[in-house]
């Protein structure tokens, strides 16, 4: 089965048009109207895998996840359309620009190639796969949770029917939905014919793409999200900016852990987030702690943990070189944030902190590709190689350079080349 | 150590380093107890996380897991995981 899957989507890489071309737009366009066309036919599949599930006896919060409903469509035609509006601007060279001699050079967008989409559950996620990345030219290959198969099948079955109708080639989007682990363990070993890898899912699915394949791997780890509250901040407004960093989405990757506030100021932090009446679980520094609130007190072990829910920690700093140090042993480089009024503090914290995103007051839910005017986006990727923050359309294109000589030659220093 | 005592101890280990990493915390398995939550104070183990958990498994473990597994059972502990996975491999938990 992987032979003939990687035949096709081979095939289909080689001979699909440029990125820019309008058979792309006419594919988001076809898209939207097959999901629009059959959305009774993907709920009827997706019933058929929440039976199932329910048959296994998966737990409603799961099933919760797994299942679809007449609200879903809307949101993905918006992303359609938002996608295709996206196209001109993101497939276009880049300007030329003088060069040696008469040449000009600039860069010409294209795709990666076959993309390998692993991942679990959630159903939308295979319509943003097969969307975007073959928006700008790509090939995909979308494995999802073995729990959502039906539905799967079906939603591939649409996106294969838009690539026809748009005039894309056969094999542009392919949808594995055999459950067998062995057809995942053998395509992360084909790195001759999958050009780059895209987990999306819990750490130790994305971990084992990681360490398992040699294929390039676009990741999104998880994030080890901090605060610094600088001594200049206002504390109100740097409760606020925490409490939406944590509570819009609890378990986000983009949401906060860990408060590193100030020793000048950490109680009148505290005070403020208890003033605003939020619920969440605030765990704080033994320093910190407050007689007759429903606190907890921070441990150890909780530096450097995600907590996957409503808690949020709140450390004294003794100011912002012991910050960064925190953020450096303890962060996953996803998205870091300070509250300060000393642009000359801001400066320094950007300077030495490294992340994918650094907000300077604002809530660390701005780092988000359509919040940050980027467009659509697939993931969030912590790697350093070769995208980092939203990977949006533009980070699933590589790029030729064109080099036109005009008649150029390098003369003397022809030897030299290499 | 018999050798059925080394493969318990073994699966035990591989159960706790994943549910650490499935957590994402920093914890070596000897840091876990056997009777730790699966959803508590400490560990968050995500039910969606199967095919990662099953993959990293049977790669540790060098065996074939059931595709369900995980499915259709109630797991309170760490010691409820290692021993459906003590099971699939043929020990007695």
């Amino acid at each position: 089965m992987v032979t003939e899957i990687l035949a096709a989507t081979s095939a289909a890489r080689d001979t699909a048009p440029a990125p820019g071309d309008e058979r792309y737009d006419s594919y988001c366009t076809e898209l939207a109207r097959q999901l629009t066309a059959n959305w009774d036919a993907v709920l009827a599949a997706n019933a058929e895998d929440i039976a199932l599930a329910r048959q296994r006896g998966l737990g409603e919060p799961l099933i919760d996840r797994l299942q679809l409903g007449y609200q879903h469509l809307a949101p993905l035609l918006e992303l359609a359309e938002q996608t295709r509006k996206a196209l001109p601007a993101v497939t276009a060279s880049s300007p030329g620009t003088p060069a040696f001699g008469q040449s000009v050079v600039r860069r010409k967008p294209k795709p990666l190639g076959v993309l390998l989409m692993i991942y679990e559950a959630r159903p939308t996620v295979t319509v943003e796969g097969a969307l975007l990345a073959v928006a700008v030219g790509n090939a995909v290959i979308l494995r999802g949770g073995s729990e959502i198969a039906a539905t799967n099948a079906k939603l591939g079955e649409l996106a294969a029917n838009a690539a026809r109708a748009a005039g894309l080639p056969e094999g542009m989007v392919s949808v594995l939905t055999d459950g067998d682990r062995r057809l995942v363990r053998e395509l992360l070993k084909r790195h001759d014919a999958i050009d780059a890898l895209i987990p999306r899912g819990s750490a130790s699915l994305i971990d084992y793409c990681r360490t398992a394949s040699t294929i390039p791997v676009i990741a999104s780890g998880g994030g080890v999200n901090h605060l610094y509250v600088d001594s200049s901040a206002d504390p109100a407004v740097a409760a606020r900016i925490a409490v939406d960093s944590k509570l819009t989405e609890p378990t986000a990757c983009n949401t906060l852990e860990m408060v590193l506030a100030h020793q000048d100021i950490a109680a009148q932090v505290v005070t403020e987030l208890l003033a605003l009446g939020e619920e969440f679980e605030l765990r704080l520094d033994p320093a910190l702690l407050v007689p007759g609130e429903q606190v907890s007190e921070l441990s150890a072990r909780d530096d450097g943990r995600e907590f996957l829910d409503r808690s949020l920690g709140v450390r004294p700093v003794a100011d912002l070189a012991q910050a960064t140090a925190h953020i450096r042993q303890h962060g996953s480089k996803h998205t870091e944030g300070i509250v300060s009024e000393d642009p000359l503090v801001v400066q320094e914290f950007l300077d030495t902190v490294d992340a994918a995103a650094l907000v300077v007051n604002g809530s660390l839910r701005l780092h988000d590709g359509p919040t940050m005017g980027l467009g659509p986006e697939i993931s969030i990727s912590t790697g350093r190689l070769h995208t980092r923050g939203p990977v949006d359309l533009s980070a699933l294109l590589t790029y030729s350079w064109v080099i036109e000589g005009h008649g150029t030659v390098r003369g003397k220093e022809r030897g030299s080349a290499s | 150590m018999t050798p059925t005592q080394a493969r318990r101890a073994e699966v035990n280990d591989a159960v706790k380093r994943i549910v650490a990493l499935e957590s994402r915390l920093s914890l070596a398995p000897h840091e876990i107890p056997d009777a730790e939550p699966l959803n508590g104070d400490l560990l968050k183990v995500n039910s969606l996380g199967f095919l990662g958990m099953l993959v990293r498994l049977e790669d540790e473990l060098d065996v074939t897991l059931p595709d369900d597994l995980f499915t259709g059972r109630t797991f309170h502990t760490v010691a409820d995981l290692t021993g459906v996975v003590l099971l699939a491999v043929g020990e007695q938990p």
